[in-house]
């Protein structure tokens, strides 16, 4: 009755205001009975009443029953049992939740524990190879850095997940961001013969974000780049610049360029669409990380795309301070 | 007198590898076997620069920095696998003056160690000799940017130098395109294969002034060799 009475205090206040209001406007057009009046204010409180005893006989029991404890199902001893029953599913499920929480976590950390203890091993074929100035080995060491982008993959993955606790936001300098990667990657440009045209337009233009995972970022889209131009293009365009009072970073390449069907999918997780099967090794996560890191830093991601002509994929960052 | 370098890693392999990548740049360096007396060995070498792991048996890296630090200033860089922002600050907040993440270059390694031996003990600490290169008569100089042959000498750019300097490390082999390329990219400038045949063209009209003809031989598809057709008496 309670509960019933709560819901249906509006509809009564409404109602009394319009009462009053008609009332008024009568009043004050000149029409000044009592009885009238209040013969049809009596009326209508009379079919309001009668509305709301309707309401509330045809829908008591659920009312009731709302505002029950679940304990009362009902006396009678099946009824009991049911209850049981119903409770003991209900802490079963929730023991299975725990248990696979802490699998899954588990089988984080020694994900994890393990990516971190390969790169012992890494390190040790890395350095040895750096020994030895033979072409053969060139090729080791491309495989080498291919095992340790594939496990940094892993490590962002991961730190996704945790990446309320991961990220570090301090002012950026996107000309400087920009060079380390490009450093980086340079015997990605060099294997492939493909080579960056670095463009800083605009001034030094710095951003707020978090160094680690802008780095990635803009590593992904470098190694797509790289990868969908060779072995017919041999130019991508990385630069920053001011558009529309945003700072930007843009990597364009002139190659194979995305199919309008794939385009709105790169960003799902697993999706390599027509491209991914055509090129070898891909994921399907580079894209789907770097959007998802992109999301949480508060930068917009943008891609355009023409087949055969190249793909450009932009950063947005909606606030900028410009040094000169 | 020679610099030491003290290398904590538990991981034997790394820790020679690094060693003898380091003797050869003129060091010192000694290797850590005992992990749970690292800092009397630190107390009994006295070194000029630590590298340290921070996964170590017994104790972990941050805990020996922390002990070296009660006792010394000296320059220590950790070496770890973890590249978080999080074991950075611990490395730093725990008295260590730089960190390199795993897989890392030898090169890398090497800059590190040379910068903080500078910063930490001034630019003529080290008797630091000038490297030449020498092959056939033919004399680099890669820090002077010169190149003597025959009691004559040209003045060369850094790119020159570089691939030179490349050439002469792999002769009799062929150099590599790509690893030209490599050489002659650095921080500020990218370079493409159009930089690569303009400074070969440079290096060759380089070689021609010292009367040297056709010292650089083309190996199509490959990339280029050090052709030591001056001296008649010594064969390769």
């Amino acid at each position: 009755m309670k509960l019933f009475f709560k819901e249906h205090l509006l509809l009564i206040v409404i109602q009394i205001i319009q009462f009053s209001v008609v009332m008024v406007i009568y009043w004050l057009d000149g029409y000044r009975h009592a009885g009238p009046a209040l013969y049809s204010i009596m009326l209508g409180l009379f079919l309001l009443s009668g509305y709301l005893a309707y309401q509330y006989y045809s829908r008591r029991q659920y009312y009731r029953r709302l505002q029950e404890p679940l304990l009362s199902l009902d006396q009678a001893p099946i009824a009991e049992a049911l209850e049981q029953l119903l409770r003991q599913q209900y802490r079963y499920y929730q023991q299975q939740l725990v248990t696979i929480q802490q699998q899954q976590q588990e089988h984080l950390t020694f994900m994890n524990q393990w990516v971190h203890q390969m790169k012992t091993p890494l390190s040790v074929i890395e350095l040895t190879v750096q020994n030895v100035d033979e072409p053969e080995f060139a090729s080791i060491r491309e495989e080498l850095e291919r095992m340790s982008s594939g496990l940094n993959t892993i490590l962002y993955m991961a730190r996704l997940r945790t990446f309320e606790q991961d990220f570090h936001i301090r002012m950026i300098s996107l000309s400087e961001v920009i060079r380390e990667v490009v450093q980086d990657h340079k015997r990605l440009f060099i294997r492939n013969q493909v080579y960056p045209d670095v463009q800083i337009k605009d001034g030094d233009l710095w951003t707020e974000s978090d160094q680690k995972w802008l780095f990635f970022m803009l590593s992904q889209l470098i190694i797509n780049a790289v990868k969908y131009s060779t072995p017919t293009h041999h130019k991508v365009i990385i630069s920053s610049s001011i558009q529309q009072n945003q700072a930007i970073i843009e990597v364009q390449d002139y190659g194979v360029g995305i199919p309008a069907s794939d385009i709105k999918r790169v960003f799902e997780p697993f999706f390599t669409g027509e491209n991914g099967r055509r090129f070898r090794e891909s994921t399907g996560m580079g894209l789907y990380l770097t959007r998802e890191a992109s999301q949480r830093l508060n930068h917009r991601l943008e891609i355009e795309s023409t087949i055969d002509v190249g793909t450009t994929v932009r950063i947005i960052f909606p606030s900028y301070q410009r040094k000169d | 007198m020679m610099q030491t370098i003290l290398i904590v890693e538990d991981d034997h392999k790394i820790a020679e590898l690094l060693q003898s990548y380091i003797v050869k740049y003129g060091y010192h360096v000694i290797v850590t076997t005992d992990f749970e007396h690292v800092l009397q060995q630190f107390q009994q070498e006295q070194p000029d620069l630590v590298l340290l792991d921070v996964n170590l048996p017994s104790y972990d890296g941050y805990y020996w920095c922390r002990q070296i630090r009660t006792h010394s200033i000296c320059p220590v860089i950790f070496i770890s696998a973890r590249a978080g922002e999080m074991d950075q600050i611990m490395a730093l907040e725990n008295g260590a003056d730089d960190y390199i993440t795993k897989p890392f270059d030898y090169g890398i390694v090497m800059a590190k160690i040379r910068s903080h031996l500078r910063r930490a003990y001034g630019e003529y600490a080290s008797k630091h000799e000038e490297i030449i290169l020498h092959k056939e008569g033919l004399s680099l100089y890669p820090e002077r940017l010169e190149l003597h042959y025959n009691h004559q000498s040209v003045l060369l750019t850094k790119k020159e130098a570089d691939i030179i300097e490349s050439l002469i490390e792999r002769h009799p082999r062929v150099a590599s395109r790509e690893a030209l390329l490599e050489k002659l990219w650095d921080d500020q400038t990218y370079v493409d294969e159009n930089t690569l045949n303009v400074n070969i063209t440079r290096v060759r009209k380089k070689f021609l002034d010292l009367g040297l003809i056709d010292a650089l031989e083309t190996v199509r598809g490959i990339g280029y060799r050090l052709h030591v057709s001056w001296s008649k008496d010594t064969s390769l």
